[in-house]
């Protein structure tokens, strides 16, 4: 099912009355220019049938006889394109001259009488005079084949259609450039919408608005305000929901790590531990899902995208994770070629340290994890490749949905670290492939982004 | 060394107050911007650990009143948001770094003694590292009070590392500390250097290679 368009529904209503129209005066036209031709070839017959009459004398045996020479009647019957025949009867019907078998029309009021017949085997026109013979009445038929009159008839209809279709295409033409210009300002407004950031939820001006969609832009206008207040709430509640969670988590975990340290605590340390663990994981989702909830948010929000370089983020990255990488015995390392995207630093950062964790958690000790960052084929990516326990392949699609986590999966993960990788990757236009790494063991995921363009600002 | 905590959670407060004494410091609380300022302004902090989340005045209002008054006292700022604009707005303020809390109390401790150790180093001479001591003035170093023998160069090295302690520091970066005017030197030779380092050192530092990046030192783990 299409969508309804005005633009098909004016050019519909238009139209279809403008085609009728114009084939009603095309038939019109026809009728009306065939109704004089017709006349002058029965005027015509009849000029001829009024000579014959005026040739009826009176015989030597008191019968009526056509008095015409042979050559005349030989000129009376000449027509270039049509077969003449004539036939000259009395009133009684008694035979005189011409063609003995052909019809006479029926009396009728009019005189001449004119219709058609058919005579060895061939249409004809046929037309009957009763005329004043010496004798009394005659009844003199003229009847010729219609060739002239068909051709005639074809010539008339070529041309009123000739003109006709021209007409009906400027027509045409006329009335497309017209609702193509008509709708005009439509198409303005929506290159205006479409000019704009997504992100951008400011009203549209009303002043170039057609009065004919002035309420749907204050309806959008009002959806956008709507919009903009929600997110802002939504922001609000967000912050206010991190402060409040971290705070108390942060108590919580220092004071169980140093109950953990203490030695007058030592009889219980074998109850802290798992408490304390347990903290380090309420805190790890608590993190995650705060990321979660606020690059969604971001994807709703008029958040500024800036010019990011990779690089950057990768070295950011790596520094805030070599304690991790270092204490679980792995070579990290970084290789860093130039690379710029539009996006938001936070959520690269987010995402790339993700990645990152990840893969310090699950390669074994004396792995490496490499995090790579560049431009190929025209496209920025950001890249992490681990020696690790790998992902397998059936799992990779779904390893990027949220609380999924892989069979082989190690440590306390929330299942939400590749998620948000994906929400971020989707919020830039890039892309997330899951691959395995060198010599096809471990991982290598690969954020590309697209090459710079205009879908960078949406 | 005398840190004063503003932090105005009691539980997160009593924590770090805690952490830093069992990390050797000694350290007072208060639980506001303003109590903050009357402290600093009547008693001497070699470190000052501020929330940002204060009630009235908030830890970025300090920090920006601290500067505006001409306190030089390092800041670290602890922050439960992560808005990427908070930490940028702090340290354009003049805080020296930053943690986001939940944190664990190594990296705390590690923080912590890596701003003051910055911020002595130009005051006094002798700079202290784990079992390393630090002479700037004789650029002598002792690794648990055993005299370490060191070229210029590679003495050079250590100290560039251990002022950005905690930090990467690249190559490139050390290959300006110890190049001079009269000879090219090669990232392959900054190589060499640190290795010598690292092996007359031994456990008393971990210089840690991250590739593609450069170096970094640790203290020991004990």
């Amino acid at each position: 099912m299409t969508a309804p368009s005005i633009r098909k529904r004016l050019l519909g209503l238009l139209l279809l009355p403008a085609v009728l129209i114009l084939i009603a005066g095309t038939l019109s036209d026809y009728f009306t220019a065939l109704a004089p031709y017709r006349d002058a070839y029965d005027q015509a017959l009849f000029d001829a049938a009024l000579a014959i009459s005026a040739h009826v004398r009176v015989g030597s045996g008191g019968q009526p006889t056509l008095s015409l020479p042979p050559d005349a009647i030989a000129i009376l019957r000449y027509d270039s394109y049509d077969s003449i025949f004539f036939k000259v009867t009395t009133e009684s019907g008694s035979f005189i001259a011409g063609d003995r078998d052909l019809p006479q029309l029926a009396r009728e009021s009019n005189n001449p009488a004119r219709g058609f017949t058919r005579y060895h085997g061939e249409s004809v026109r046929l037309v009957t005079y009763r005329a004043k013979g010496p004798t009394g009445l005659l009844d003199v038929s003229v009847a010729e084949t219609l060739h002239k009159r068909e051709h005639t008839r074809s010539r008339i209809l070529l041309s009123s259609l000739a003109v006709d279709i021209s007409q009906l295409s400027l027509v045409l033409v006329l009335i497309w450039i017209g609702v193509r210009l008509a709708l005009g300002p439509l198409r303005s407004v929506e290159a205006q919408i479409s000019r704009r950031s997504a992100r951008d939820l400011t009203p549209l001006p009303r002043e170039s608005i057609p009065t004919e969609i002035q309420g749907l832009v204050a309806e959008l206008n009002r959806l956008f305000i709507t919009v903009r207040a929600t997110s802002d709430a939504q922001r609000r509640f967000l912050e206010s929901a991190a402060h409040q969670l971290r705070t108390p988590l942060a108590g919580l975990q220092v004071q169980l790590e140093l109950l953990t340290e203490d030695p007058t605590a030592a009889p219980v340390r074998e109850r802290l531990a798992p408490l304390l663990e347990a903290t380090q994981r309420l805190t790890h989702t608590t993190q995650q899902l705060l990321a979660l909830a606020r690059s969604d948010e971001a994807a709703n929000l008029r958040w500024e995208f800036a010019q990011i370089d990779l690089q950057d983020i990768v070295e950011s990255t790596v520094a805030d994770r070599i304690s991790a990488a270092l204490t679980a015995g792995i070579d990290i390392g970084a290789d860093t070629q130039p690379g710029a995207v539009q996006g938001v630093r936070w959520l690269l950062l987010e995402a790339l340290s993700n990645l990152v964790n990840n893969s310090i958690a699950h390669t074994p000790a004396g792995g490496t994890v490499t995090v790579r960052c560049g431009t190929a084929g025209g496209t920025a990516f950001l890249e992490v490749s681990d020696s690790g326990i790998g992902i397998p392949v059936d799992e990779r699609e779904r390893v990027l949905g949220r609380f999924f986590r892989g069979s082989n999966a190690r440590g306390a993960g929330s299942g939400l670290g590749l998620a948000i990788v994906a929400e971020v990757a989707q919020l830039h236009a890039a892309t997330v492939s899951i691959d395995s790494g060198l010599g096809g063991k471990g991982t290598t995921v690969r954020i590309a982004f697209q090459p710079p363009g205009p879908q960078l600002n949406r | 060394m005398r840190v004063l905590v503003v932090e105005d959670d009691p539980l997160v407060g009593d924590g770090v107050r805690r952490a830093l004494n069992g990390g050797g410091f000694a350290a007072d609380l208060v639980s506001s911007a303003e109590a903050a300022k009357s402290a600093l302004d009547t008693e001497s902090f070699d470190l000052v650990i501020a929330d940002i989340g204060l009630p009235r005045q908030d830890g970025l209002q300090l920090v920006r009143s601290l500067r505006n008054r001409g306190q030089i006292v390092p800041v670290l700022m602890l922050t439960a948001r992560d808005g990427l604009e908070d930490r940028v707005k702090a340290l354009d303020l003049g805080a020296d770094d930053y943690l986001t809390k939940p944190f664990q109390v190594p990296e705390l401790l590690a923080r912590c003694r890596a701003l003051i150790r910055r911020a002595n180093s130009v005051a006094n001479p002798r700079m202290v590292f784990g079992d390393l001591e630090l002479d700037t003035t004789r650029k002598s170093v002792t690794a648990a009070g055993k005299a370490v023998e060191l070229s210029q160069r590679e003495w050079a090295i250590l100290e560039c590392l251990i002022l950005n302690a905690g930090h990467i520091v690249s190559k490139n970066k050390l290959m300006s500390t110890i190049a001079d005017w009269s000879e090219d030197l090669t990232l392959n030779a900054v190589e060499v250097y640190v290795s010598r380092v690292r092996a007359k050192l031994g456990g008393a530092a971990l210089i840690s290679t991250i590739r593609g990046l450069g170096y970094r030192i640790d203290e020991p783990r004990k």
